[in-house]
């Protein structure tokens, strides 16, 4: 017998249970399927607690590096490079949160449209076909940030931000506050060390 | 259909428990049961017309000393449940005393609805209750002191030997919880 329970499956036999039951010292008066039963609602019941009670402002990191919307991109490519991140969030003077860049960002900009993958890059470089970041060169990181930007709060669940990294294909989303300010941010790597990510 | 097929069950049977189970199962209820079997035949008859042991202790001995884990055994459910049986079956059987068929369907089924609200549910109690309707001249004639001699004071004495001798073996512990 297998019960599905959101996308993990979930799957304890009476043999199991009854493998458990004879670990335990003393006469259990209660059958198999009472067993599966608590367990099944009591697993529900954690699901349910766990997606509610981590927050965002429990596993962000707080200190965020940030770029300004015309510094130059070589300057964010190096901030990313030194720091090994993928990708940083733009804010304006006041910590406003203006958009996002992002390996991908780069990548797109540079003519690699359809996948967005660094493979590509390799692959036109090795096929002698010059350096692909010229076309960028000049540029600042308000001319191929990705913008608006989704935003959560500190409040926002684990669990919800999971769901929003899956449905909007991103890797890292921004928290801010009340007066729309950087916070902190959370990448995927958070939701997974926060064990979260059940069900996504 | 489906009615039927709910016939067949659908769970297995739990499995067998450990020769040291059946040996501590065997040891407090000797004890239990002794301990009350005794003051009924050596010592009270001989000076009162006191009543120490009713049947329905074999029933809780099962409970207590059988199957420790059990909500069933716990000291609430074991001592609540044979005085508040006790109790209502007292009073069935002076109110319906007329209609004994009906004292004692109505003592037994309101004792099990006084167990499950007061979260006392403790099967034995439905004997108590039975036995304060169905009971001899001598039970009848002890009134609401029923409920204290031979019930709550029976009980408690088991209760004892059960937290003494369930705690001895590595294995067992009682209770899992008093309220």
């Amino acid at each position: 017998m297998s019960i599905e329970i959101d996308t993990c499956p979930l799957e304890i036999s009476d043999q199991d249970i009854l493998e458990a039951m004879k670990s335990i010292p003393g006469y259990l008066d209660i059958t198999t399927q009472d067993f599966k039963e608590v367990y099944i609602l009591a697993y529900r019941q954690a699901l349910e607690r766990i997606k509610h009670s981590v927050r965002a402002g429990d596993i962000m990191t707080r200190s965020v590096i940030s770029v300004k919307p015309d510094t130059p991109l070589e300057e964010v490519a190096e901030i990313l490079s030194k720091n090994g991140i993928s990708g940083v969030p733009v804010t304006d003077l006041e910590e406003r949160i203006l958009g996002m860049i992002s390996e991908k960002d780069f990548l797109i900009n540079m003519g690699v449209k359809k996948t967005g993958s660094f493979m590509t890059i390799i692959a036109q470089c090795l096929q002698n076909k010059g350096c692909l970041a010229l076309p960028i060169r000049r540029q600042k990181a308000e001319n191929i940030m990705t913008s608006p930007v989704v935003t959560v709060t500190e409040d926002t669940s684990a669990y919800e931000i999971s769901s929003i990294l899956t449905e909007k294909n991103i890797n890292r989303v921004p928290v801010v506050n009340r007066e729309n300010k950087l916070a902190g941010i959370i990448t995927r790597t958070d939701i997974v060390k926060s064990s979260c990510s059940i069900g996504y | 259909m489906q009615y039927f097929k709910k016939m067949k069950g659908t769970a297995k049977s739990p499995p067998y428990v450990g020769i040291s189970e059946i040996f501590w199962s065997w040891i407090g209820a000797f004890i239990g049961i002794g301990a009350v079997a005794y003051l009924e035949y050596n010592m009270l008859t001989t000076q009162t017309d006191l009543v120490m042991i009713i049947g329905s202790f074999g029933a809780s001995a099962v409970l207590i000393y059988g199957a420790v884990r059990s909500p069933l055994a716990q000291p609430r459910n074991f001592i609540g449940g044979h005085i508040i049986s006790a109790l209502i079956g007292v009073s069935a059987y002076k109110l319906l005393n007329g209609h004994m068929w009906l004292a004692s369907s109505v003592g037994v089924a309101t004792a099990i609805a006084a167990m499950h609200a007061t979260k006392t549910l403790h099967p034995p109690g439905g004997a108590t209750a039975l036995i304060a309707v169905t009971g001899s001249e001598q039970i009848h004639n002890l009134g609401y002191f029923y409920a204290i001699i031979p019930v709550g004071a029976g009980a408690l004495i088991m209760l004892i030997v059960a937290l003494l001798v369930n705690n001895i073996p590595k294995t067992r512990r009682y209770p899992e919880f008093w309220f």
